[in-house]
């Protein structure tokens, strides 16, 4: 078994960051999309977990407790929109959102 | 932790000095509360309630303004309080206020339910009053959230119009992005500030005063910049600057006209407050100004220019508005540019902040009494005719959008003038080449809208059956009158007197 270390630690938050991000910009569907903004969260706090393990300070573990927070409200507040938007317009793609223009 | 240590964060944590904060929270519950208890017929009341709240706030803060904190650090060094601080406190008091007032007119309008949109007003200056005082990324961090999240349901609080809760998934995917940019960024400074291998590193990373020494001591880190540019990128999506001005356009014309005004100022300013904190003189990285001096007059030059030009084809006065809010915070960022070199340039961007505060509620007022129970369609059409009809509507609107165009002797010429001199100063002479050209280009677009408003007069379309597709205009009752006169007023006696303002704002 490899012992785990802060890089590898890091390697997987950049990773995950990093699947996020992409799947941010390119992905299609609403739903999608806001499942890859919550792995760039998750992709934070594992690095701030990591960080405060191997630097020795505890800050930011009890950061993590507010991203968990801050991501479940937002959550709270996006699906509800997507909800209340699919009801409206009977779909939740993103180029099919197209109602705002000049 | 021992008793003694936990007795000393206790006496650390002086809730006096929030005290502004605490009672727009106290007044945001009673909203709720008294939603409950009082008869459905009485919730108009509880509109008024809110102004008051914020009013009263606001005095309070004035007659208490020296509260023999400012200076000094409360919360464990979460918060840190200034002269500075105070101001844009004053700031977003203000902004609520204004808010208020065009709100009372749309909601009852589009038969919206009142109590938690001034609910949600109220908690969203609370935290943009916090965010202007941090002096820690955690406190950053949760206060952006707070304020970000209320906004969400803001700009999609017209629950059945498709236009608003369109705009409002588009700000949830955008500013959800922006926040983990943000957070990454702050992660990565936490880490590198924490490693013990590296000199000079923090007890306290994510304290402003800590991380700042860390970043002094290695001016060079890779990993440093690496999150330092993250955070950069998560506060360009709030100010709405270029590359990160997608939403804007989109957002501004779905939201209501009152969420749409409060983003366009209190939003922005708070976004300025943050970069102020961050990139401002001797702020947290000042130490790695070698980066971000580039990577801002870049987005000021490209927000100038793309604002402004983008401006121009738009029909819908919202998207207007939005576009142009993107070249105002160009504006902004060439004197937070200068900012590091000339100490003028601090008090050259709070009296544009003002400036742009009084213009831009006077355009938003004028446009919650034209428009019609539809928000999201405001065309520049629907002004023809404006000044016939309505002239003290008119008159506003030409004050207003001369003060946001830069017209000499209006707030708006003066607040340009001080941002041109500071950035003159600090020796950016061809940012202020691209700062006159977009200031050129801006009001051709501005005079075309009190064009429409003065010499186009309106007629009916050509298929009378489908009758006038124009939304009828809403009189201007007494309370939004005497506030749009009050504005239009102020930003004459500001253009033609700026000295006491200045020298107050320049004083700190």
């Amino acid at each position: 078994m490899i012992p785990a270390t802060l890089d590898g630690h890091l390697l997987v938050s950049g990773a995950l960051f990093a699947l996020g991000l992409l799947g941010v910009l390119l992905r299609r569907n609403t739903l999608v999309v806001f499942m890859c903004l919550e792995l760039m969260l998750v992709a934070s706090t594992v690095a701030l977990v990591a960080f405060s393990r191997y630097n020795g300070i505890l800050d930011g573990n009890v950061f993590v407790f507010f991203i968990l927070t801050v991501a479940a409200a937002e959550v709270a507040v996006g699906l509800a929109i997507i909800v209340a938007l699919f009801r409206r317009r009977q779909t939740v793609q993103v180029d099919e959102l197209n109602s705002l223009r000049n | 932790m021992t008793l003694e240590a936990a007795k000393l964060a206790a006496a650390n944590n002086l809730w006096g000095a929030i005290l502004p904060e605490l009672m727009l929270a106290g007044v945001a519950l009673l909203l709720l509360a008294l939603e409950i208890l009082l008869p459905r017929r009485q919730h108009a009341v509880l509109a008024d309630l809110a102004g008051a709240g914020i009013l009263g706030t606001l005095l309070g803060l004035c007659f208490n303004w020296d509260s023999g904190m400012l200076g000094s650090e409360t919360f464990g060094g979460l918060l840190y309080h200034s002269t500075s601080g105070q101001l844009l406190r004053a700031f977003f008091l203000i902004a609520a206020f204004l808010t208020c007032v065009i709100a009372r007119l749309t909601l009852a309008r589009q038969k919206m339910p009142r109590v938690e949109f001034y609910h949600l007003l109220l908690i969203c200056t609370a935290a943009m009053m916090l965010l202007a005082q941090t002096n820690h990324l955690l406190m950053l961090f949760v206060t952006l959230e707070t304020l970000t999240i209320a906004l969400y349901v803001l700009v999609s609080y017209h629950r059945t119009s498709p236009a608003s809760l369109e705009a409002g998934l588009k700000y949830v995917l955008m500013g959800a992005l922006s926040s983990g940019l943000l957070l990454f960024g702050i992660t990565l400074l936490y880490g590198v500030a924490g490693n013990p291998s590296l000199a000079g590193h923090a007890a306290r990373p994510f304290h402003y005063a800590d991380l700042a020494a860390f970043l002094t001591a290695n001016p060079n880190h890779f990993l440093a910049s690496l999150g330092i540019v993250l955070v950069l990128a998560g506060v360009a999506f709030k100010i709405g600057a270029f590359p990160f001005q997608i939403w804007v356009p989109d957002v501004y014309q779905g939201a209501p006209t009152p969420v749409t005004a409060f983003l366009a100022v209190a939003s922005k300013a708070a976004g300025f407050a943050v970069l102020l904190g961050l990139c401002g003189p001797g702020a947290l990285f000042s130490s790695y100004a070698w980066l971000t001096t580039p990577v801002l007059t870049a987005m000021a030059a490209a927000s100038l220019l793309f604002g402004n030009l983008a401006a121009l084809t738009q029909h819908n006065v919202k998207r207007l508005l939005g576009l142009s809010g993107v070249s105002h915070a160009g504006f902004l960022l060439l004197g937070v540019v200068a900012a590091g070199a000339t100490p003028m340039a601090l008090g050259a961007i709070y009296f544009y902040l003002f400036a742009y505060l009084l213009a831009a509620f006077a355009v938003f007022g004028v446009m919650a009494h034209v428009a019609g129970p539809d928000d999201a369609d405001q065309e520049l059409d629907h002004y023809a005719g404006l000044a016939k009809e309505s002239p003290f509507l008119a008159g506003v609107l030409t004050v207003g959008l001369g003060s946001l165009a830069g017209i000499p002797p209006l707030a708006g010429f003066m607040g340009k003038l001080f941002i041109f001199l500071a950035a003159f100063q600090a020796g950016a002479r061809a940012m202020l080449a691209v700062a006159i050209v977009g200031v050129v280009v801006s009001i051709y677009y501005y005079f075309g809208w009190i064009r429409a408003a003065y010499f186009e007069t309106w007629t009916l379309p050509a298929d009378a059956a489908a009758g006038p597709t124009r939304p009828a205009r809403t009189p201007v009752g007494l309370l939004a009158g005497v506030t749009l006169g009050v504005l239009a007023l102020a930003s004459v006696v500001i253009g033609f007197y700026p000295g006491p303002l200045g020298h107050w704002l320049a004083m700190r």
